[in-house]
């Protein structure tokens, strides 16, 4: 017990004594993490998007103002007919007005202008599995638009496949991005380590003289590398959390609100854990790296 | 002289056999050494620089391997031993150099304290420990002074000392008293005279003669990495 109270109290010292060079190496962690957790913060906001049309409005059949009941009905068991679609809802004029005015909520001022109800009533198609291809929505989007009382055919394959595209090529810069800085984070942290190595080194001798064991000697040097990978990844999870709330705050916003799906949400807890876990990884293999090259028993 | 192995039935703390050690560019630091330093001993090794000495002690507490030959100290084969028991042997091994090597950026007690943490002793056990090593070398009262308020021949006392802290049954000294004047050199001599009569063997390396002359101890003269003579070994 007394000895890894030791072992703690070194490490404390260490980081102490470390100074500048400390503080170099938690910025420049915090720095790497910043970038990356913006990577994440907006593909996994895009990613809710996705998931969010998928499920929301695959297709949209926007119907003809004048369309009658007769017409409706027999529209709707058509279009249930068809092998691709799995539900269908029907939402009047009235409906999605007032939906589109609580997505609007205290802007409501923005329609006044407007005479006449310019929404369209629609029916929205949830669709099998096994028909969510671009081809086959096409194909049925063309087929629907051909029914009588049908003004338009909206579907957002298109646009979800664009934008997982786009997700993932977001993903991967992020990825790349940090791992280079995360790599520049770990010569900067095995850099300020061999420094405390170096400072140290009569201790170390000494130790090593009257019996320390090599898990004494190192194990300060480790957990140094992991107190600094940690607290730069705290604070880059603090800048990343203003950075958010004053986004929200200029943009006026709460989250969620934004277009009432899961837009606007911070990283949850499994990834602020997962990026406080690899910054004491990246300053335990910072730490390891200088150690190992410069106490070889 | 009886050689015995096994460690337990043996008076012998030390026991070199055939030991030759060769560095790079086949500089012969020592050739087949054979030499055995029975428990409670006091040794002196003596020779020019160069003759081999800070070799023989290095070897003893496993900083260097012989390119050939045998060791044991306390039985224990050190060419043998596994790096993972190391710390054990030098725990059992109390070890002073020339240059002090007193950390400048710490009091004497936290020196001194610095055993005890490696040991994982707890610190009210440990400052007990320095406190009662300090009296024992007549420092109490230069406790928190820096290394550098000390005279050479105090910071050698507490060099030995630190040495203490893990109450070694075995003492080696490498020069001690090189940087010292002669009285002060006495001094210091004397207190390790002193240590050695409470049973700890003692192991003195130095190239003044005349210092080693006066204590009237074993003295193993060291030349060229040969031993040339070993004068007033004591015979079982």
């Amino acid at each position: 017990m007394d000895r890894i109270r030791y072992i703690i109290e070194d490490a404390l010292t260490n980081i102490r004594r470390s100074g500048w060079g400390g503080v170099a190496s938690i910025a420049t962690i915090a720095v790497s993490f910043v970038i990356v957790g913006i990577f994440l913060i907006i593909t996994s906001n895009l990613g809710a998007v996705i998931t969010e049309w998928k499920e929301q409005f695959q297709v949209t059949v926007f119907l003809d103002d004048n369309i009658t009941a007769d017409q409706l009905n027999l529209l709707r068991r058509r279009v249930q007919s068809e092998g691709a679609v799995q539900t269908v809802s029907y939402t009047s004029k009235e409906e999605a007005l007032r939906q589109f005015k609580r997505e609007l909520k205290g802007k409501e001022s923005l329609l006044d202008g407007l005479g006449e109800n310019p929404i369209p009533a629609s029916l929205q198609l949830h669709i099998q599995d096994s028909y969510q291809t671009p081809e086959a929505l096409k194909q049925l989007s063309t087929s629907l638009s051909r029914l009588e009382g049908v003004e338009d055919v909206m579907y957002g394959q298109e646009w979800v496949d664009r934008l997982s595209r786009i997700i993932r090529l977001l993903r991967l810069l992020g990825l790349s991005v940090g791992m280079a800085l995360g790599l520049a984070s770990l010569l900067i942290v095995s850099n300020t380590i061999r420094l405390t190595v170096y400072a140290r080194a009569e201790e170390i001798e000494i130790m090593r003289l009257v019996g320390a064991t090599r898990f004494h000697v190192r194990a300060p040097f480790l957990l140094e590398g992991m107190i600094q990978g940690t607290m730069g990844a705290g604070l880059a999870l603090l800048l990343l959390y203003g950075a958010y709330q004053a986004t929200l705050w200029q943009i006026g916003v709460t989250p969620g609100q934004i277009f009432g799906i899961g837009l606007g949400g911070f990283l949850d807890n499994r990834w602020t854990t997962g990026m406080l876990l690899a910054g004491a990884g990246v300053g335990a293999f910072g730490s390891l790296i200088s150690v190992g090259r410069f106490l070889r028993t | 002289m009886q050689v015995r192995t096994k460690g337990s039935g043996s008076p012998d703390v030390i026991q070199f056999f055939h030991v030759t050690k060769t560095y790079a560019r086949d500089v012969e630091a020592l050739v087949d050494i054979n030499l055995q330093i029975q428990k409670g001993e006091f040794v002196f090794l003596v020779g020019p620089s160069g003759a081999g000495k800070t070799t023989l002690l290095r070897l003893i507490f496993r900083d260097e391997l012989p390119n050939s030959g045998q060791i044991l100290v306390y039985g224990r084969n050190v060419v043998k031993l596994r790096a993972g028991a190391i710390p054990s042997l030098r725990r059992s091994i109390g070890i002073i150099f020339q240059d002090f090597k007193l950390l400048k950026d710490r009091s004497i007690a936290d020196n001194l304290a610095l055993v005890y943490r490696v040991l994982g002793i707890p610190a009210a056990i440990g400052k007990r420990k320095v406190a009662s090593t300090l009296k024992m070398v007549g420092l109490s009262h230069k406790a928190q002074m820096f290394p550098y308020k000390l005279s050479g021949g105090e910071q050698q006392r507490v060099a030995i000392a630190r040495a203490l802290m893990s109450e070694p049954t075995l003492l080696l000294a490498d020069e001690p008293t090189g940087n010292l004047d002669y009285e002060v050199a006495k001094e210091v001599l004397k207190l390790l005279a002193e240590i050695n009569t409470k049973g700890t063997t003692v192991i003195v390396a130095t190239h003044d003669v005349n210092l080693v002359g006066e204590l009237g101890r074993r003295t193993v003269f060291l030349r060229g990495g040969r031993v040339i003579e070993d004068r007033g070994q004591r015979l079982t």
